[in-house]
């Protein structure tokens, strides 16, 4: 029924597409400058604004992609007027911002530009009085009734701020062709339940077309490279499939801990916070079937039909393909950290995990009986995120006497650090003998263009604003992805205590993540 | 560190300016070689973005250069410091994106270009050849430069590498450019030639580069003039060189004047009036008083009216000619007349006027000339009038510092009005921005075709032929 919906309102839309018609368009795609709108920030004071959302309208500000008539509306709790906020905001940019030293002036255009609106997020009056500045707004700074209300709140606050949004009806759109948009940042529900009900509270009052749900993962140059790779290249797709690739491994790994956020974390944990979304949207990335278009439907309905071809895990499974562990104290870039127990705001007997590790498979004809190890974990000895491709072993081996043995062909596409694609294959050593080696064909990013990608939020927020959705979730999506998390997370609440901590800060994770690979004569890629 | 400089083969103090110091089969390296260990060191810790390694050799034959260019990566064990520990670095492997062929008639447009593409080379780490031609009548004789430059762009990124080859080609040899070029080009990557100042396109010379080259990168607005004879030429080269990628530097400048232009029609209630223009009317700034055809590069102006014709499907019924009228144009009030801001003046010239055809319908193009403190050549203001179904819908683009500003009205009615950030873009950045989409262009392509078509057609099939005896390669400008 959903995907039925989801199906008439992209016809809709893709009637009501003006580039299509606008013949002065063509070409200019990369010129393309969003409508004048109003940014409606929610959460303006909190952090994931100051971090991210802020520095990159700066950038955006700085490249002279957001419309002269845009508008930062920022709302939040605490009392600031206009300059004050401004100055706190400018504070905020000047640490975070990815091109340093800010130019003052370009600030104080972008400055100008933005206004505070004090009121609690629960308080009808004040959705009342934001109606109201906006319409205001409309005539004052030619912002055309276009609205995008962006929400980097806490999360349990979505779905009331979304209700309070269609109370006072700015989420309707007008004849006139002003536009309405949502954006929801990840974690959305914390199980398939809340998801579900989340989905339907925002569906009451957004259409799905409406709705932008972040995962900053997809924004990210490589990730949305891993595109191009797949489908823009002939050489790859004949051989994408079980009968050439033994497995498939996709590691995330981080350095860090859990920077002051323990009282989120405590709630989240690696399954919620990075199996759920982002590992999941990688594995989709590289298990998709070629979409029929780069439209945003055409490519979500493909990633959902993979993730719903993941077999759901049943407890006997979970016991023996996930593997969830938190780390103990140790050493990270020779420096001494404490344990995930000993953290601020972190239960001192905390059975939250801090590292997973599954072994999932994709029932279907491309991918039958091709195992697909995830892995993701807090303070690994590095920050990595990779996903390695194994190719099968020739089938006959005719040098079984060189001195190495030959390792089957491998590709790995790092995301970060160092973004680039990796291609292992055997050579000859030279000599009179027959000796075989493996080299790897490297392509490093930096070498080949300047890295001087944008940041994720800077493409995802640009997006929003010229409305094409493609690097957004679906309400779908999140449901199948939660639906495969949700048996993983109960299954371990039969389990009863883990043996936590089980990893020592430093390594690479507990050992029976090595035993997963290792029970199938396999091995995890040195990274 | 700056006296163990001195010993190695007269490299100079300036690490920048390298040029002819080395005799042939001799590297310089701009670092220093640390006793006994065989390497080559950089003298000062990196700077982020700055060319850290450089090389230099001459050469005087194209084995030669070859031979240069293998000696140079072959320089074992490079070495960084990076924040003052040392960390192995080694130049193991390099990736070039694309060959780069510029064209220079003159040394300081060779030398300038140089300097231009050096502050590229991380952004596309490419094999860059200068050509330039001296001495046409003398015996033949083939000098070349090579550099090689390193670039870090960040301590713990790769480095991009680009190599430089200043080929000086005396007597005959530079009549063969592509003898010259073709052997040197890294296998299988585009190739792109940039011709800066005044591009001879339709000399056979320049016949057989293009014929190897996939995109040509030229700047119409600086083209002596009205610009117009080049214009033609090289909309011409699309008939010629069949996979030919064309980019103006003039027509790149104005993606933000189309922006605006096109933001007007994004709005359903005006798309309508596309199909119903009736006048297009761009305005430019001259110093020239009188304003008479011919004196200023109207490239810049015709591209606009080029590129709302094509994209309208319009056709040219009578091509542009001047407006007979005499005496200054006179305001005509409302939007479309002349109006003038200050330190504006009409000049006697009315400009240039054609007549198109859109369907069934006759469109008027105006080209005017306005004395004006700006740079000769720059659109100061595009008008747009449409008349659909009684009503009328006018449009007015203007230039005012860093802004392009588009006012609409509709039956006299004020109804949109919209600033967009239009900063100028330098040199370097145009030529990044050329080299990064540099892949065919059908819209560039089709407003170039109608803008040589919106010009007169001349009588004989070369317009401006510069001498055909064979000795253009050199180029005095034939305009």
């Amino acid at each position: 029924m959903r995907d039925l919906r989801l199906a008439t309102e992209h016809r809709k839309r893709a009637a009501t597409s003006r580039s299509l018609d606008n013949p002065l368009r063509e070409g200019l795609r990369l010129e393309r400058v969003p409508d004048p709108a109003a940014f409606v920030l929610f959460g303006a004071t909190g952090d994931l604004a100051h971090r991210k959302v802020v520095p990159a309208l700066f950038q955006l500000w700085r490249t002279h992609l957001l419309p002269h008539e845009f508008t930062l509306l920022a709302v939040g709790r605490r009392a600031y007027s206009d300059d004050d906020f401004r100055r706190e905001l400018k504070q905020a940019v000047d640490v975070f911002s990815r091109v340093q030293p800010v130019d003052q002036e370009t600030w104080d255009d972008l400055a100008s530009r933005i206004f505070y609106h004090q009121g609690d997020f629960a308080d009808p009056a004040a959705y009342a009085s934001l109606a109201e500045r906006l319409d205001g707004m409309d005539e004052e700074r030619s912002t055309r009734g276009n609205r995008i209300f962006y929400l980097a709140t806490q999360p349990s606050q979505f779905a009331e701020i979304v209700a309070q949004l269609g109370r006072v009806g700015l989420d309707h759109e007008h004849h006139d062709g002003g536009w309405r948009r949502v954006v929801i940042e990840k974690p959305f529900g914390r199980d398939l339940e809340s998801a579900i009900r989340l989905n339907r509270e925002v569906g009451k009052v957004f259409r799905e077309r409406q709705v932008y749900r972040i995962d900053h993962y997809l924004g990210k140059e490589t990730v949305r490279n891993l595109l191009v790779f797949r489908f823009g290249n002939g050489i790859f797709e004949p051989i994408w499939n079980r009968r050439h690739i033994d497995h498939v491994q996709i590691t995330v790994a981080e350095s860090i801990g859990i920077e002051n956020r323990g009282a989120f974390y405590e709630e989240t944990g690696a399954s919620r916070d990075f199996l759920q979304n982002h590992l999941l949207q990688l594995l989709s990335l590289v298990a998709m079937e070629p979409p029929a278009t780069f439209e945003a439907d055409a490519l979500r309905d493909e990633k959902v039909k993979v993730i719903r071809a993941i077999g759901r895990l049943t407890p006997e499974q979970t016991r023996r393909d996930v593997v969830r562990g938190q780390y103990g104290p140790g050493w990270v870039s020779a420096k001494p950290v404490p344990g995930y127990r000993a953290e601020p705001a972190v239960d001192p007997a905390s059975e939250t995990e801090t590292f997973i590790a599954a072994r999932l498979t994709i029932d279907d004809w491309r991918w039958s009986g091709v195992p697909f190890y995830l892995r993701m974990g807090k303070r690994l000895p590095k920050r990595a995120t990779e996903i390695a491709i194994q190719f099968k072993e020739v089938p006959h081996q005719l040098f079984r006497d060189s001195a190495t043995d030959p390792e089957p062909n491998l590709l790995a596409m790092r995301i970060q650090p160092d973004e680039g694609i990796m291609l292992r294959f055997g050579a000859k050593v030279p000599g009179l003998g027959i000796d075989v080696r493996n080299v790897t064909m490297d392509f490093t990013y930096g070498s080949a263009f300047q890295t001087d990608s944008p940041d994720a939020y800077e493409t995802l927020i640009l997006d929003a604003l010229l409305g094409d959705a493609s690097l957004f979730t679906r309400a779908d999506e999140v449901e199948e992805a939660w639906s495969i998390v949700d048996p993983i997370i109960g299954a371990w609440a039969e389990q009863g205590v883990p043996d936590f901590p089980n990893y020592e800060a430093g390594t690479w994770g507990p050992e029976a993540a090595e035993d997963l690979l290792a029970r199938e004569g396999r091995r995890w890629r040195r990274i | 560190m700056a006296e163990d400089l001195g010993r190695l083969a007269g490299a100079p103090e300036d690490p920048g300016r390298l040029a002819g110091v080395a005799e042939p089969g001799e590297i310089i390296a701009v670092g220093t070689r640390a006793s006994g260990a065989g390497r080559i060191e950089p003298i000062e810790a990196p700077q982020p973005g700055e060319p850290m390694l450089r090389w230099l050799s001459r050469a005087r034959t194209i084995d030669e250069i070859e031979q240069e260019l293998g000696r140079i990566w072959a320089q074992p064990n490079l070495m960084v410091d990076v924040d003052g520990e040392r960390r192995g670095r080694q130049v193991a492997a390099r990736t070039s994106v694309m060959n780069l062929v510029v064209i220079a008639q003159q040394p300081e447009v060779g030398e300038r270009a140089a300097e231009t593409i050096s502050r590229l080379t991380g952004r596309h780490p490419s094999r860059t050849m200068i050509v330039l031609s001296a001495d046409p009548d003398g015996p033949p004789w083939l000098d070349a430069r090579i550099e090689a430059h390193c670039v870090l762009p960040r301590a713990d990124a790769p480095e991009t590498c680009s190599e430089l080859i200043y080929l000086t080609a005396g007597g005959e040899t530079g009549r063969h450019l592509t003898a010259l070029v073709a052997p040197l080009l890294i296998h299988d990557l585009p190739v792109t030639a940039w011709w800066p100042g005044e591009p001879m396109l339709d000399s056979e010379p320049t016949d057989d580069v293009l014929e190897i080259t996939d995109r040509l990168v030229v700047d119409g607005s600086g083209w002596s003039g009205d610009g117009l004879a080049r214009l033609r030429q090289l909309a011409r080269l699309y008939d010629l060189h069949e996979r030919i990628a064309i980019r103006d530097f003039a027509l790149v400048r104005q993606s933000r004047w189309r922006e605006a232009i096109a933001t007007v029609f994004d709005l359903p209630e005006f798309l309508p009036y596309l199909a119903h223009v009736r006048r297009i009317a761009v305005t430019y700034g001259t110093h020239d008083e009188t304003g008479a055809p011919g004196t200023t590069n109207v490239v810049k102006p015709l591209y606009h009216a080029a590129w709302l014709a094509s994209r309208l499907g319009m056709r040219v019924v009578t091509p542009l000619a001047p407006v007979e009228a005499k005496g200054p144009a006179k305001g005509r009030g409302g939007a479309q007349g002349g109006r003038l801001r200050p330190g504006e003046r009409a000049p006697l010239h009315r400009g240039l006027a054609a007549r198109l055809r859109a369907g069934t319908a006759d469109v008027s193009v105006v080209i005017r000339p306005v004395a004006s403190p700006m740079p000769p050549g720059t659109t100061l203001r595009v008008e747009l009038l449409a008349e659909r179904r009684g009503s009328e819908l006018r449009a007015d683009v203007t230039a005012e510092a860093e802004n392009v500003h588009v006012h609409t009205w509709l039956d006299g009615i004020e109804a949109l009005d919209r600033t967009f950030k239009a900063p100028r873009r330098s040199e370097v950045d145009l030529l990044g921005e050329a080299l990064e989409f540099g892949g065919r262009d059908p819209v560039a392509a089709e407003t170039i075709r109608m803008a040589a078509r919106l010009v007169a057609p001349v009588v004989q099939g070369r317009a401006h032929a510069p001498g055909t005896d064979g000795s253009s390669a050199t180029g005095a400008d034939p305009d």
